[in-house]
């Protein structure tokens, strides 16, 4: 067996992992490879939740409130209790604990209290034997109501601090509020060639993944609680189990089976996995609750809708000198993540532009509607956008192009934003310059017929936080592996697979490090009895965190297997290498064995095979040394640019995007094509929130008197759109071309130089389309989304032209 | 997920034990034909029966023939088979256009011609979950007694979204309806456009025991001209927001003999404007302009369906400007 | 033909529920991929419910509840079918295919394996409804005159299926691969023939 190999391959350079591979065989990190787990899971061979049936399986339903704030009078339950085929039934005060994801605010109950905030707040559950008995029993429980008045606006919710959503909430029905400065930012507005101010609405929008929620829950007798959930956050979910149901979490086994989408949409516990929890107690059955379509919509914890108030600050030669920003945000009936949605709507916002002085004020308010949460991109998606379309103001302004403009703000890399985050490698300049190659942005920029526009936006996003969202020093990740005889490695990690492919990520850097193909390496993932903890599918953080784990569990265990060949071969162990199920000396190549007889070797010395790695982020000199200075730091910082090219239909006012560029730095790509599909997907969601998509409730004034109206439009609160009808995603035929360019700046931080690519992608598609607007009729769409009746009146109001 | 509600199924083989099932069961019975409208609205609750009687088994209720200078299009033509019939594409293809832009392949592969022009009425406050009702209190066509597109209103204003009804009005078509009186068949036939009224709980012109068997449209001479625009959000899967056919009858000189303009999606039926008032004037851009402005001028859509009712109003307009800018060339 | 017994019991006692009712429990006789299957379901489920609850076909999925996202896409005599939507006994005789009968043998089917290869499943759960929609696409390219891939026509065909995931690009990506495969093979397969006959 020959094959050529240079010998200056035997320094891994953590940046550039060589890609020589076997013979007919590529690389595996750097490789173009397909999904590990997709062809099970589009066969009907993997199961998600809801195709999971249990022996003398239970179905569980839940009863909703009708009202958008109400008190509980009282709740009647025999009618339900009465019908044959019922086992049981469970209402709030059986579950009393309250939770919350953010361990500082759990305003959340199981089933509500005393009260209910939105229309669609659950006030009990239901388990009998078939999902249609279910129902009919909810039915029968009647639930006496006082209505109170609804507050669905964020600027009554503020206005009327008399009238609180949360009676224990200290301040009125803020929910958080987040002021910080940096630098005099009034001296430098005073002192500026120019200054950009606007208001700009950032609308509602929701995950809306296929998969609605399910979660499945059974006891052994014994007290073992096992929950399978189609959550994104199986760790969480195991901690607030624990809490709600006051069992030790060493009694609770959570297991997230495969999830059919998330997004944001179900990373915390929801209602129906403590109900069936409760309900499997209660019956000693096992119970389902699979929700409905429109309670995913109920459920919620989309993109927050924002109000904000921009100023941005210019020298004439387009620098950034400062950025004042206040933000309104509208969080919905409950907390969820929404403290650190406030910090974030500031804190993630510090690049890539350099600017010396930034004032943020964000105040998160309670209103009766379903709780806004996480929705890729938390919480910065929407000052992106603001920021975004002030600059692109600003270039007109100054004559500037627009790619020039952000140019000359670059911050660098190895740099410290305005707010104290260490920013490590950057490529925004690579994603700048990659997107105005591909897109031909230097012949189409002010050159497009009219109707026709291109835009410019570029951001950054994080890859992972530096810390849990509960106060702790233990890592945030970890894996165990261990090899057999067989030839096969598993990988056992608490991360969860949601479709971004983590599964895949894992099982390449297993693959690289200890010479096996993909398929070799099996994936046992987020079953709480068989992995280490991993925090969850959420701020893109487990490519670095869970990859840099695994990486260190991988390298332990080829470091063992190349110390034990290097003393059967008498070579020395820096020249061994393990590929594509060889292990072989770089410098002779007569030299090798199958990997199988090295694992087998390498046991037969050392017993089993197993190691673990853990991952733990950086802890000093990454973030801000002032109150809230650790929130939204993260050990490293991914960055994106977006071209959009649209063309505007004057006469409807309909936005077509014709072209979206998206280049976006990932560090390393550990799988390019996976890479793509979360840049595509990415992209895909953006411009779909931009165009067409609104998680709306119904047009009304307020009630003053708590009573329903006699006539006039709608109930407070009602959600708009709560099917996949009537909220309109984009199908095959609205899509965009959508043009996905990897940038590799690699961060000393990530697996590889891997940071991530699953979130950042989204964020500047959406400034970029409305700059795009701009250029291509003169119409600025500050209050999004960009519907076409916008459009028209901006086109109206421009030409003052009359209606038809 | 959501379930049905239990109801009994019934697949008769024959037209008159069909609507014998339906005679005997009267309002709790529904035919039913793809069942892409009604088991929805089922699923919903928003309608409800004791006795779906399935007509696919009924033999009569298929195929396209040509018959002494008409096309008879069978009740249960699928919506694709409908799209893609090359007699239908030769002499009505603005009815295949029509068909072929339904909602979506597999709504068009299940849905028939004869469920579409019996589509239920839809409104964005009855279209939705019992939940959603239950919190509104209800309108006109659920279990409710106020409007709330119409405040104050006594008559339900839910729109007819069916993309074929326009069209085929457009090409003078009538239906013809079977029913069942005295246990024997009887037979009637009216034109499409009567087929519909102005009452959005009950806007179709049919007993409880009739159903539509075929559709009748007289094949158009050289100098007709029948077209079909819609609008939707999406390209896809959407019900028409505003729809517009036009019949435009051409003199050998270029002007206009006599025409039709069709609007839907504006109330239960669709909006026939008669257009003797421009006969004699040039089939050029002018015409196109002016029958957008009519358009505009005497259609005003609510707030039934999704979006807003004053841009619907102005996008109806463009859409008949440029349907018939698109039909000046043919 | 397959007597399949009931795997799971939620419809033996619903009766109960609502006793003033009529509920009849019906035996369903059906090809499903293949293989002729008589099942006993209530008369009022879908073919859904039928497939996934009864038959334990899980690979078509339950996406919108209503007919809205096309996860539910089966062929039913080859036309791709919201089985959400459609009563299980309305489709009594017929021939049904579901994603698990898209491959042949344990191999998967060309588009399968370019949706894997191409990353065109991520979550993965729409996709069974888009292969089956893609599938419907394939074979009214084989068995047209003139077959032609174009990326329209992939569009067009995959218009009811909605997918979150990827923007549709990789899905786009993969079905044209496939169909180009199958063309190919078809081509050389009628190359092969013609060689035969001179």
């Amino acid at each position: 067996m020959s094959r050529p190999i240079s010998s200056d391959k035997t320094a891994r350079d953590l940046h550039r992992l060589d890609t020589d591979g076997a013979e007919g065989s590529g690389p595996i990190v750097g490789g173009r490879h397909g999904k590990h787990d997709a062809l099970p899971l589009m066969s009907g061979i993997d199961r998600y939740t809801d195709d999971i049936t249990l022996p003398r399986m239970l179905h569980c339903k839940l009863v909703r409130s009708p009202h958008a704030h109400a008190k509980i009078i009282a709740i009647d339950t025999s009618g339900a209790e009465a019908l044959e085929g019922v086992h049981a039934v469970v209402i709030g005060s059986e579950m009393p604990i309250p939770y919350g994801v953010i361990p500082w605010t759990p305003d959340e109950h199981a089933l509500a209290l005393h009260k209910v905030r939105f229309v669609g707040d659950p006030v009990a559950a239901v388990a009998a034997v078939s999902e249609e008995v279910a129902i009919e029993a909810c039915r029968r429980i009647v639930v006496r109501y006082e209505v109170l008045e609804a507050l669905v606006t964020p600027q009554a919710a503020l206005a009327r601090a008399d009238l609180k959503i949360h009676e224990d909430n200290r301040h009125g029905n803020i929910t958080k509020h987040v002021h910080l400065e940096f630098g005099d930012v009034d001296a430098a507005l005073a002192a500026a060639a120019l200054v950009v101010e606007g208001d700009y609405q950032f609308h509602g929008s929701t995950h809306a993944p296929i998969e609605p929620h399910c979660a499945i829950a059974s006891v052994d007798g014994k007290g073992l609680l096992t929950v399978w959930s189609a959550t994104q956050v199986p760790h969480y979910l195991q901690r607030e189990l624990a809490k709600v149901l006051e069992l030790p979490m060493r009694q609770i086994r959570v297991i997230q089976p495969a999830v059919g989408g998330a997004f944001g949409g179900k990373s915390e516990p929801f209602a129906l996995e403590f109900c069936v929890a409760k309900l499997a107690f209660k019956t000693g059955r096992p119970v389902k609750c699979l929700y409905t379509r429109e309670e995913v919509f109920l459920a919620h914890r989309g993109r927050h809708p924002f109000d904000m108030h921009y100023r941005t600050a210019f020298a004439a030669d387009g620098k950034i000198l400062a950025i004042d920003a206040k933000s309104l945000l509208d969080g919905g009936a409950y907390s969820s993540f929404g403290l650190v949605t406030t910090y974030y709507s500031g804190q993630l916002l510090g690049a890539p532009y350099r600017f010396p002085t930034y004032r943020f004020d964000s105040t998160r308010v309670y209103t009766n509607k379903p709780a806004c949460g996480p929705k890729r991109g938390h919480g910065s998606v929407q000052p992106r956008f603001a920021l975004e379309v002030q600059l692109d103001k600003a270039s007109r302004t100054l004559g500037l192009d627009p790619i020039e403009l952000r140019r000359r703000n670059f911050i660098g890399e190895n740099s410290v934003t305005i707010n104290g985050f260490h920013i490590g490698s950057n490529g925004f300049l690579q994603c700048l310059e990659a997107v105005v190659q591909a897109s031909g942005w230097a012949e189409k920029w002010g050159k497009l017929p009219r109707g026709h526009g291109i835009g410019v936006a570029g951001s950054c996003y994080i890859s992972g936080t530096n810390y849990c969202i509960y106060p702790t020093e233990l890592p945030q990740s970890a894996v165990q592996m261990c090899l057999d005889r067989s030839g096969r490695v598993r990988v056992f990690a608490g991360t969860s697979e949601i479709g971004q492919g983590s599964t895949t990520m894992l099982a390449a850097i297993a693959a690289q490090e200890l010479g096996v193909e993909l398929d070799d390496v099996r994936v046992l993932a987020a079953d709480s009895d068989l992995c280490p903890v991993d925090l969850g599918a959420y701020s893109s953080r487990i490519t670095l965190m869970a990859g840099n784990a695994c990486l260190t569990a991988a390298r332990t265990l080829g470091d063992k297997i190349r110390d034990i060949l290097a003393q059967l071969w008498g070579i020395p162990a820096a020249d061994i290498r393990l590929e594509h199920r060889r292990a072989f000396s770089l410098t002779n190549p007569q030299v090798w064995m199958p990997i199988q007889e090295a694992f087998i070797i390498t046991e037969s010395k050392l017993g089993l095979l197993g190691s673990t790695g853990s991952y733990t982020s950086p802890q000093s000199a990454v973030h801000g040394d002032y109150r809230g200075g650790t929130i939204g730091a993260s050990p490293a910082y991914s960055f994106t640019a977006h071209i959009a090219q649209v063309q505007v239909d004057e006469d409807t006012g309909e936005v077509t995007i014709e072209h979206i560029w998206c280049a976006h730095d990932c560090g390393h790509a550990i799988n390019p094509v996976l890479v793509e599909g979360q840049i595509e997907g990415s992209v895909y969601m953006g411009a779909a929130e931009a165009v067409m998509e609104h998680h709306d409730t119904l047009p009304s004034g307020l009630r003053t008197d708590g009573r329903r109206r006699d006539s006039g439009p709608g109930v407070d609160g009602l959600l708009m759109a709560s099917s996949l009808l009537d909220y309109r995603m984009p199908t095959s035929l609205d899509v965009p071309q959508l043009t996905a360019l990897i940038v590799q700046a690699p961060d000393p931080r990530g697996p590889y130089g891997a940071k991530e690519a699953g979130e950042g992608p989204l964020h500047s598609a959406i400034p970029a389309i409305a700059n795009a607007v701009f250029d291509a009729v003169g119409v600025r769409i500050d209050n999004l989304p960009i519907s076409p009746e916008k459009v028209l009146r901006g086109l109206r109001n421009q030409a003052g032209r009359k209606p038809c | 997920m959501l379930r049905l509600p239990p109801f009994d199924v019934h697949l008769p083989d024959e037209l008159g034990a069909a609507l014998a099932l339906l005679a005997k069961h009267g309002r709790q019975a529904r035919p039913m034909q793809g069942g892409t409208d009604l088991v929805p609205n089922l699923k919903l609750g928003q309608t409800k029966l004791e006795h779906a009687v399935l007509l696919a088994g009924i033999d009569e209720l298929h195929g396209i023939e040509l018959d002494d200078g008409e096309l008879r299009l069978g009740a249960a033509t699928g919506l694709n088979a409908l799209a893609q019939d090359p007699q239908v594409q030769a002499h009505l293809p603005a009815l295949a256009f029509a068909a072929s832009r339904i909602a979506s392949p597999q709504i068009r592969s299940m849905g028939t011609l004869g469920g579409n022009l019996c589509l239920d009425t839809r409104c964005r406050y009855i279209n939705q979950s019992e939940l959603w009702r239950q919190a509104l209190g209800g309108c006109l066509k659920s279990h409710g007694r106020e409007c709330h597109v119409v405040p104050g209103g006594q008559g339900c204003v839910a729109a007819l979204s069916s993309d074929t009804a326009p069209v085929l009005i457009a090409y003078g078509a009538c239906v013809h309806i079977a029913g069942w009186q005295d246990s024997a068949l009887v037979r009637r036939h009216i034109a499409l456009a009567d087929l519909y009224d102005s009452d959005g709980v009950r806007h179709l012109r049919l007993a409880d025991a009739e159903i539509v068997t075929a559709v009748r449209v007289p094949l158009p001479s050289a100098n007709v001209h029948v077209g079909y625009r819609k609008w939707a959000v999406r390209k896809s899967i959407d019900f028409p927001l505003i729809s517009v056919a036009l019949r435009l009858e051409r003199s050998d000189t270029g002007s206009l003999l006599a025409g039709l303009l069709v609007v839907s999606v504006l109330g239960p039926r669709p909006r026939v404007i008669d257009l003797k008032a421009l006969a004699g004037r040039t089939i050029d851009a002018d015409l196109a302009k002016a029958l957008g402005q009519m358009a505009f001028d005497r259609c005003r859509p609510l707030p039934n369906v999704p979006y807003d009712a004053d841009y619907r109003r102005e996008r109806l307009a463009v859409e008949v400007r440029r349907l018939c800018t698109e039909m000046l060339n043919l | 033909m397959t007597e399949t017994a009931p795997v799971d019991s939620t419809f033996l006692d619903t009766t109960a529920a609502e006793p003033t009712r009529a509920r009849r429990l019906v035996i369903c006789r059906l090809q499903v991929n293949g293989e002729g299957v008589a099942v006993v379901a209530p008369v009022h489920w879908t073919l859904l419910e039928l497939l996934r609850y009864q038959l334990g076909l899980i690979g078509s999925k339950q996406g919108c509840d209503k007919g809205d996202c096309g996860a539910c896409t089966v062929l039913l005599d080859g036309k791709p079918t919201l089985s959400c939507i459609t009563l299980a006994v309305a489709v009594q005789g017929r021939c049904v295919e579901t994603v698990e009968g898209l491959g042949v043998g344990g191999e998967p089917h060309p588009l399968q394996r370019e949706f894997a290869e191409r990353g065109a499943a991520q979550c993965g759960f729409c996709t069974p409804g888009v292969l089956m929609s893609a599938a419907a696409y394939l074979d009214e390219l084989s068995s047209s005159a003139e077959p032609v891939v174009r990326q329209a026509d992939i569009a067009a065909a995959l218009g009811g299926n909605l997918c979150r995931c990827t923007g549709y690009t990789k899905i786009f990506e993969a079905v044209h691969a496939a169909a180009t495969q199958i063309l190919q093979r078809s081509k050389a397969l009628a190359d092969t023939s013609t060689d035969d006959a001179s």
